[in-house]
């Protein structure tokens, strides 16, 4: 058993500083990986009768290459609950309802996460639920046509809010190439024909729904013989694929490209985004931009007191970027209260990162930043859940 | 007119002296600490024509200073720490919390007992927090999520002219006129130390406590008395409103009665039994969510309350800290599609007159009165109260949510919320449950907003005031494929007569003035 890479994620998130005594998170991580390429990671966690049951798929929209398949790695998602020859779609719903958990899932840019976290006595249930869908995911055309009406629904609910249509709009001008250029609901008319998409499906479950692409992550009232005994016992047998995405690579940009979405009566908002490099467990870029990001606009930050608190020229300000495998965004917004002072607060931002970028950061500043994301981290480590979202979250930066 | 405002509402200042609740958690393993301020006083006790004024105060208050230092110095001071601190305010309560790491618990007591006994009140302060809030009211809720605007809107409707009527953020007119005069007074007139209840979870020491409370002594020992909670208006039939907004993509939906039933009653565990299985927030195994999104994906989902339940847009597991006397059942219908959406979606829906609003309203309450007419199955109870006893631990996995579920606890006059309803639960019978449906549950007299683009507004008051059929519009692809029973089951509901007895429509720019 070896402890896995994500130690060493944590660790360097945390090197240097020394204000919290002993690890960041106090429990050991510990895996084992399958010979059909399934990990399997288990974190004994002091929630007594609870347990966090997580199962990571390294697919998300980042992997919809082919024209008009938009927003299907979430639709997808959404069609593994509708059911299994063993476990019809209400036997499902009926068995997980007895183990009195908490489920859902969501899809993201690089990832699909399936998760339940409920009583630990029901954990070999939890297995055998998973284990079920995850080989033999069985639906009709029917359940398939009709589960797309969800997913236009959660379209139509999220379109209202105008930072969902600004995001969809940037993502879309900023990207030319990489599939980053849509977001993970997808384009609306690529929704509104997703019920045309059955074959496509029954080859993306091929494709995607195999042991070399999942992860489980088991945290809480549990041990980690128990674990793996039930992880040989439920996906021993489950078959390795053999696909592998081939993603476009993005051209370089040349010039700064700039998009705008009109909404009467509501607050100016302007966000501004560079391209950065993908997330590395070798190299500290994204470290290092994520601490800039709170040096540059936290509440702390000479450009925060400015603009927010002395001026009063903007509402909000912040900044940061994903940890995603390829290189995506880094942005910087602001909540404008003003239309007539966009120039000016564009104009200020930008001074604040050219000037990181030409003078060094104070050395107590930084000291005191890492110690934040120290303390921060540790404080929001306190439910198997939270635990088992910070490991999903950079399981997809692991090929192997 | 202003002034007459303010002396009127110091005159109401009477002696009310109660002591100093306490509620104590304490959890040596943890390495946070969690300290929780509850005043019994909410957004209720904002003066008339002052409204939001509650919400302004802890704000102010919160994300202001202290004696010693400005708002700027004590995020510098405490940005190592990554120490959280926030005001919560709700109908009937407000809420400071504080949120640190065991090893700034020294360091925090002079920034908790500075920002509660001594705010600074600086004036830029004010300004900002006032600015942010009016542009929540008077923008940002109407042009974002369209389904919180209905939820909002239900509630406008249901205790219209009185004071649970206006959102906990007031008015555009009440923020307007006020002042940080006017804060400083009502947070002097309302925030004592005889309406507070003092919380603390984690890794505390005793003589921390001990310095807490003896510190919070030095707040106002009495406060202004607080007007009772108004109860929902009543209403014969059912009574629409719809709010129009332009280039809406779909219609949400929130409807809503009066439930004269709490935590506080033994009966509302078997209402929670009724209501899980009717339409538990965001569960797939609920009713309404199969029938309207799972049979024919209508939307992204359909949920029943018994009770308010705090941003279900994004909270899976109810969050505490929102403890009410006054109570109504609602059923949230996400948004469904609109007929200029479905028309342009499909070109075989072209002649369509309206979209699947008034489909989705006669599913979901005849849904409910065949429920509450026939009952729950013996399988179904026990499945779903089996559910419920496991499924309410996961409410307090965190010290802040264990705490908070403690407080609300004595808010009912209850010691633990959480094991006394797991009690209750394994004592309720499915009689009880059946009967409990028949006492306050109906389907004739309620309220129901429809927040709507602006051409589905009239062809729908039209078909709602009308009792008109309203068939179910599927497109041609996925109506091929969809079973007998279904198409069969869609044609009864499309007749399925509401007890409608009026509609209104109301421009989104009139709403929370």
């Amino acid at each position: 058993m070896k402890k896995f890479l994500i130690v060493i994620l944590f660790a360097s998130l945390l090197a240097q500083s020394a204000a919290i005594a002993g690890n960041i998170l106090p429990y050991p991580i510990l895996q084992k990986d399958m010979p059909n390429g399934l990990k399997v990671v288990t974190i004994p966690y002091d929630s007594p009768g609870i347990v966090a049951f997580y199962i990571v798929v390294r697919v998300g929209s980042r992997d919809e290459v082919e024209p008009g398949k938009t927003g299907f790695a979430h639709f997808f998602e959404h069609m593994m609950f509708r059911g299994t020859d063993k476990y019809s779609k209400e036997k499902y719903s009926e068995v997980l309802k007895s183990t009195g958990a908490s489920a859902n899932a969501n899809t993201s840019l690089d990832r699909t996460v399936y998760h339940m976290t409920g009583n630990a006595e029901q954990l070999e249930t939890m297995f055998e639920l998973e284990a079920d869908r995850f080989q033999n995911l069985k639906y009709s055309v029917q359940a398939f046509k009709t589960e797309a009406g969800a997913v236009k629904g959660e379209y139509t609910k999220n379109n209202s809010s105008p930072y969902s249509r600004l995001y969809e709009a940037k993502n879309n001008t900023a990207f030319e190439k990489h599939t980053y250029k849509h977001t993970t609901m997808g384009f609306f008319e690529d929704i509104v024909d997703m019920p045309n998409q059955y074959e496509y499906s029954l080859e993306f479950f091929r494709r995607f729904y195999r042991p070399e692409y999942c992860t489980i992550i088991v945290v809480g009232d549990a041990t980690q013989e128990k674990v793996n005994a039930l992880a040989e016992k439920y996906f021993g047998t489950w078959k390795r694929g053999d696909f592998k995405s081939s993603i476009p690579e993005e051209p370089s940009q040349t010039a700064t490209k700039y998009v705008n979405i009109q909404v009467p009566q509501f607050p100016p908002y302007l966000d501004l985004n560079y391209k950065t490099p993908a997330f590395s467990l070798e190299r500290n870029d994204y470290h290092a931009l994520s601490i800039l990001s709170q040096i540059l606009f936290s509440e702390r930050s000479p450009l925060y007191k400015k603009l927010v608190v002395d001026e009063q020229k903007a509402r909000s300000l912040s900044g940061g970027m994903y940890p995603t495998r390829d290189p995506n965004l880094f942005n910087a917004s602001a909540s404008i209260i003003n239309a007539t002072d966009m120039a000016y607060v564009k104009s200020a931002i930008i001074r604040a990162i050219e000037g990181a970028k030409n003078n060094k950061v104070d050395s107590l500043v930084l000291k005191e930043t890492k110690e934040r994301i120290r303390y921060s981290f540790a404080m929001s480590m306190d439910t198997p859940d939270a635990i088992a979202n910070a490991v999903s979250l950079h399981l997809g930066h692991r090929e192997s | 007119m202003k002034k007459i405002l303010l002396t009127s509402y110091l005159l109401i200042l009477v002696v009310s002296v109660k002591a100093m609740e306490l509620v104590q958690l304490p959890l040596p393993n943890s390495d946070k600490i969690v300290v929780r301020f509850m005043f019994r006083n909410g957004c209720i006790s904002d003066p008339k024509g002052m409204e939001g004024l509650t919400e302004l105060t802890a704000s102010t208050v919160m994300e202001g200073g202290t004696g010693t230092y400005t708002s700027s110095k004590i995020k510098e001071l405490t940005y190592p720490w990554a120490a959280r601190w926030s005001a919560s305010v709700d109908k009937e309560v407000t809420i400071f919390t504080f949120e640190f790491h065991k090893d700034h618990a020294a360091k925090m007591f002079p920034v908790i007992t500075g920002l509660i006994l001594n705010p600074l009140f600086a004036e830029e302060d004010f300004k900002r927090v006032k600015s942010n809030q009016s542009n929540y009211v008077n923008q940002v809720i109407k042009a974002s999520s369209d389904e919180e605007f209905s939820k909002k809107a239900l509630e406008d409707l249901l205790f219209r002219g009185t004071n649970y009527q206006h959102m906990v953020s007031g008015t555009s007119i009440g923020l307007e006129a006020l002042t940080i005069a006017d804060v400083i007074v009502h947070y002097k007139s309302y925030f004592s130390s005889a309406n507070l209840m003092l919380g603390i979870a984690g890794n505390y020491t005793k003589e921390y406590l001990e310095q807490l409370r003896s510190a919070m002594n030095q707040l106002p020992p009495t406060h202004a008395t607080i007007a009772p909670p108004a109860l929902p208006r009543s209403t014969n039939g059912i009574s629409v409103e719809i709010i129009t907004k332009e280039n809406a993509l779909g219609s949400a939906i929130f409807t809503g009665f009066a439930l004269p039933t709490t935590r506080k009653n033994d009966d509302f565990a078997a209402l929670m039994i009724a209501n899980s299985w009717l339409g538990e927030h965001r569960k797939s195994y609920s009713r309404l969510y199969q029938k309207i999104r799972e049979a024919r994906s209508m939307n992204y989902g359909d949920y029943s309350y018994i009770e308010w339940y705090e941003n279900g847009g994004s909270n899976m597991l109810p969050p505490p800290g929102v403890p009410r006397s006054s109570n109504y059942f609602s059923i949230w219908i996400r948004p469904v599609q609109t007929a200029e959406g479905l028309k342009k979606q499909y070109k075989e829906l072209s002649d369509i007159k309206i979209g699947h609003a008034h489909f989705a309203i006669r599913m979901a309450l005849r849904e409910m009165q065949l429920l509450i007419d026939n009952g729950m199955s013996e399988a179904d109870f026990n499945l779903t109260r089996d559910f419920l006893r496991s499924y309410m631990k996961l409410y307090i996995q965190t010290p802040s949510r264990q705490l908070g579920y403690l407080m609300d606890s004595k808010f009912y006059n209850r010691a633990d919320y959480i094991s006394e309803m797991n009690a209750l639960l394994k004592k309720v019978t499915l009689q009880d449950v059946n009967n409990i449906m028949k006492k306050y549950w109906q389907t004739n007299s309620m309220y129901i907003t429809i927040l709507t683009d602006d051409s589905e507004a009239e062809p729908l008051k039209n078909s709602l005031l009308k009792n008109e059929v309203s068939p179910m519009s599927y497109s041609d692809a996925l109506k091929a494929t969809l079973p007998q029973e279904i198409l069969k089951e869609d044609e009864i509901v499309s007749k399925y007569k509401l007890n409608v007895g009026q509609v209104s429509i109301v421009p989104i720019e009139q709403m929370f003035k």
